[in-house]
């Protein structure tokens, strides 16, 4: 009992970031938008677990979810998985050349990250003529940034949870 | 300079091909996959339109079903709230119900008025407008664009650029159009540019949306007279929406012309689809 106890809770966390992936996407909920910041978390939970956890975070689910969001919020087909799939490959890379894993390396490796990934958006937009709020994606970006390292805690509870 | 060039173009090739991180898809093939589907996007060809139709029909009853619980919650947030709010609304109702005694009579005289001169000069009296009630399926307020999804679609003759209007007002027009669903473009979105007509001075302008700021009208004659609480209506020029649909109001702050919208676009339930003479004409 204890064992297939532990068995179903290891599987749920397991799968608990696939299944937020999905449901931020599916609930409009990957920018969490309020009156003095907003915050993109979809960027934030594909940089952390292609980091710490590749082998349950396939590029395939990485570019459904980006496509899902894609149709939920009324861009063009692929721009949110082109920018997606940009922030898992330089978390790829990361993941491969970092040999010390610290909160630092990851927080600073992010902005490198979120600096590409917003590039590509704002080309695939710019090509698609889609006008955005420029000044609310600059905005966008910096709280991201500066809200990393709360998600960053929240996602590490979540695979000792996992791990235990 | 070479080497440490070289160094990152391994460790680069390393990264994607390296054998234990191996995915089920190839990540290029994915990101040639994304630019094709940017890229295709404005191609109006059937098969492509049938296969957006198809998915986006599919995430838009999935998203309605994940989002059932938030949504329950947030109506009940607004339930609660609305609760609390109930003695200043009846307070607020009966001054409202005073001036609106007040005004009926004034209305009424007016209408008698308007009959008897439609009469004299032989007017027929039935209206223009051939309206479709649909509900918000899905309103994702995303911070980059004001949209929101209809259930109605293809299947009940919905054609891009309908003006879809809540109650008699103007909020939008249709801009992508499924089987069973479309998506309707705010008048606040930053891609929304409509023209419009202002009374009483009768001056042509165009509504432009500013995403979470009040629409603005531009393109306007150098020597116009505007001034606060003057009415917007859509001008119908280039045949696109029916002539004189009721936007906004004008207000004039910091000599910034904004048009301040009769219909409140949070609370939208339902709305009316202009569909023109398509089914008149069938």
């Amino acid at each position: 009992m204890t064992y297939f106890h532990k068995q179903i809770k290891y599987k749920f966390f397991n799968l608990l970031p696939i299944l937020l992936l999905f449901f931020i996407a599916l609930n409009g909920n990957s920018i969490i938008d309020l009156k003095l910041f907003s915050i993109n978390i979809h960027y934030i939970l594909v940089y952390y677990f292609v980091l710490k956890k590749s082998e349950n975070f396939g590029y395939g689910l990485i570019f459904l979810s980006g496509i899902i969001n894609d149709v939920v919020f009324g861009f063009p087909l692929g721009v949110n998985a082109l920018s997606l799939l940009v922030i898992a490959a330089v978390a790829t890379y990361v993941r491969f050349v970092t040999v010390r894993i610290t909160l630092l390396n990851d927080w600073i490796t992010f902005i490198s990250a979120l600096l590409l990934a917003n590039l590509v958006y704002f080309f695939s937009l710019y090509f698609s003529e889609y006008s955005i709020d420029y000044m609310h994606l600059f905005t966008n970006s910096i709280f991201t940034i500066i809200f990393y390292p709360i998600l960053w805690f929240i996602f590490s509870t979540i695979s000792r949870i996992a791990n235990s | 300079m070479n080497t440490s060039r070289d160094d990152v173009s391994i460790s680069i090739r390393s990264a994607f091909l390296k054998e234990g991180t191996k995915q089920k898809f190839s990540f290029l093939a994915l990101i040639t996959l994304s630019i094709i589907l940017i890229l295709v996007e404005k191609n109006e060809t059937k098969p492509l339109n049938f296969f957006r139709s198809f998915i986006k029909d599919v995430i838009y009853r999935s998203s309605v079903v994940v989002s059932a619980p938030s949504k329950g919650f947030s109506n009940f947030a607004i339930f609660v709230k609305s609760h609390f709010n109930v003695r200043n609304n009846y307070y607020l109702l009966k001054k409202e119900n005073e001036e609106l005694k007040n005004n009926k009579t004034k209305t009424e005289f007016l209408e008698l008025e308007n009959t008897q001169l439609r009469k004299l000069i032989d007017e027929q009296v039935s209206s223009k407008n051939n309206l479709l009630s649909s509900r918000v399926m899905l309103d994702k307020q995303s911070p980059y664009l004001n949209s929101f999804i209809i259930n109605v679609g293809g299947n009940k003759n919905i054609k891009n650029g309908m003006a879809v209007l809540d109650g008699k007002n103007f909020i939008g027009r249709i801009v992508d159009v499924n089987f069973f669903s479309s998506r309707v473009l705010l008048v606040t979105d930053l891609n929304s540019k409509i023209p419009v007509l202002i009374a009483p001075s009768a001056h042509h302008a165009i509504l432009n949306g500013r995403g979470m700021n009040k629409p603005t009208l531009e393109y306007l004659p150098e020597k116009h007279m505007l001034k606060n609480g003057d009415k917007v209506y859509t001008s119908g020029k280039g045949g696109i929406f029916s002539t004189g649909i009721p936007i906004g109001k004008i207000k004039i702050e910091d000599n910034i012309i904004k048009v301040y919208l009769f219909s409140d676009l949070e609370q939208i339930t339902f709305v009316n689809i202009d569909l023109g003479n398509i089914e008149k004409n069938n």
